[in-house]
């Protein structure tokens, strides 16, 4: 086995991780706004509901989430209803996850906008979702850049995880490598790691940059 | 019946009034002061009178026609107070701008979206009968208000760069952009520099004319004895004495009044 046919079959395994990645993403960042909405209710009940549900997942670590999404429903149902697909089941908890992490990013972003934004748009004769989408939006996205980025290189690394529950992401293909005693393809996985999370950073700095226009 | 008529406000946040049966009435053109310690209601009242708070009674009316009634609910529908805030302008203490536009985008952001609602509703905004005409017009009354406020060549900045004084120009013009019958300014200068209050206060000096009325809560004494047509002393969420000027800080008769200025007097003339 050459340097490149290892790269090759490792580059196999990182699609999963990819895969992972962009579901979660796509899955977690509006499922968190909806979230982050129902912990900023004045309705009582929903608050609540929000608040202990994001009490409960960040307490908790997420690879104890993905054995509780994989393992829990066959034993309480015994064997009934399980979830046959392994990535299936890493997507699932890994939303769950990552939602619960952004509606508290999200909430923090629009808490932190000062109540006379609001205000002055409203003595301007503005409605409210002209204020939210006119005066409010950017001044939060602008807020929430920063720990959105550490949250979602995290989430890169976080992928690794599924290998728990046997999804064949990078690290399998690597310990198939290491069964055959070829042990260096373990610790190359890592440059893979790197070189995503570091495109990520080129991109959320651009972002930042771009919002850099104003202050405030 | 006078131009605007503020009548019986009352306001409590739960148990505490804080505004105990306050009116007051002011004619087209005249400027009000309201002078009064922290904490006498001052803010409220201007709060009350631009529906950023709901009173539990009273009545307030411009030009005849009621905008708000305590004890009628229609008068309470969002959309209703919507429409009705569009009498009234506010400039706050903090200024408020919205940072993410330039000084001219904050002139016309508001203005334009009415134009857009008016000219779809009834194909009319000030004589405009197009979006596009509409937004010439805006334009054009904007670059005219920023002159107005001494600030033209500050158009294209955003309000992070500019002074707290020029900041505060820019709101004040902003808020005249809507053309509101009645201007409110809560402190406008309270949270200046001492170098920056005289050019705010000059401009709110310059806007004094027979068709714009305003109410200007201020610490500014000598500014309200100049400025004002009509002054009230606040004290404890009612109104201890008012009058014009010449009765009110010349010649005070409460002995709140004559304490709080004689408070005043030590510092300033
Ligand atoms: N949203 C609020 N909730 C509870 N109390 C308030 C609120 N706003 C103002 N108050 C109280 O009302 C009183 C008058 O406040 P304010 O109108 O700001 O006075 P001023 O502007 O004259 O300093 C103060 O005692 C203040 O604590
Ligand atoms: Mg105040």
């Amino acid at each position: 086995m050459d340097f490149w046919s290892i790269t090759l079959q490792l580059f196999e395994g990182f699609k999963a991780n990819c895969y992972l990645f962009g579901i979660t993403l796509l899955g977690a960042l509006p499922l968190g706004l909806i979230i982050s909405f129902g912990s900023m209710s004045p309705f009582f009940p929903l608050k609540a509901l929000c608040r202990t549900f994001v009490w409960i997942i960040r307490g908790t670590p997420l690879l104890l989430q993905l054995f509780v999404v994989y393992y829990i429903p066959p034993m309480i149902t015994e064997g009934a209803f399980r979830i046959e697909d392994r990535m299936t089941a890493a997507v699932i908890a890994f939303i769950i996850n990552y939602a619960a992490y952004f509606s508290e990013i999200y909430r923090g972003g629009i808490e932190g906008i000062p109540k006379g934004q609001y205000e002055a748009g409203y003595v301007l004769g503005m409605k409210k979702s002209q204020i939210f989408f006119k005066v409010v939006l950017l001044q939060v996205i602008k807020r929430i850049v920063a720990p959105m980025s550490n949250e979602i290189i995290t989430l890169v690394k976080d992928t690794s995880l599924a290998n728990f529950i046997l999804v064949e992401d990078i690290l399998k293909y690597a310990n198939d490598f290491r069964v055959q005693g070829l042990i260096w393809p373990v610790f190359y996985t890592g440059a893979f790691f790197l070189l995503f999370c570091g495109l990520l950073t080129i991109l959320f700095r651009f972002v930042e940059r771009k919002l850099d226009f104003y202050k405030g | 019946m006078a131009f605007l008529e503020v009548k019986n406000i009352q306001k409590s946040f739960g148990k505490t009034e804080v505004l105990k049966n306050i009116g007051f009435s002011l004619e087209k053109g005249e400027v009000l002061a309201i002078i009064g310690s922290s904490g006498s209601g001052k803010t409220t009242l201007l709060r009350c009178i631009n529906f950023l708070e709901t009173p539990q009674k009273g009545v307030i009316s411009v030009g005849g026609d009621v905008l708000f009634d305590g004890d009628d609910p229609s008068k309470k529908k969002d959309n209703e107070i919507r429409k009705n805030r569009l009498h009234f302008g506010m400039v706050f203490q903090q200024f408020n701008l919205f940072p993410q536009y330039t000084v001219f985008e904050n002139l016309i952001l508001a203005p334009k979206l009415l134009a857009k609602e008016k000219i779809k509703q009834n194909g009319d905004y000030m004589g405009a009968s197009t979006y596009k005409e509409a937004v010439e017009l805006i334009n054009r009354e904007a670059e005219q208000l920023l002159k107005k406020v001494g600030l033209t060549e500050k158009r294209d900045e955003y309000p992070c760069n500019l002074s707290g004084g020029q900041q505060q120009r820019v709101a004040i013009a902003r808020a005249l952009a809507l053309n509101p019958d009645v201007l409110c300014f809560d402190e406008p200068t309270s949270a200046l520099d001492p170098e920056l209050t005289g050019e705010v206060l000059n401009v709110i000096r310059g806007l004094k004319s027979s068709d714009s009325t305003m109410i200007v809560v201020t610490h500014e004494i000598s500014f309200a004895r100049d400025v004002a047509d009509k002054v009230i002393f606040m004290a404890d969420g009612v109104i201890e004495e008012e009058g014009t000027p010449q009765q009110v800080i010349e010649n005070p008769q409460s002995p709140r009044t004559q304490a709080f200025l004689s408070r005043f007097n030590q510092y300033s003339d």
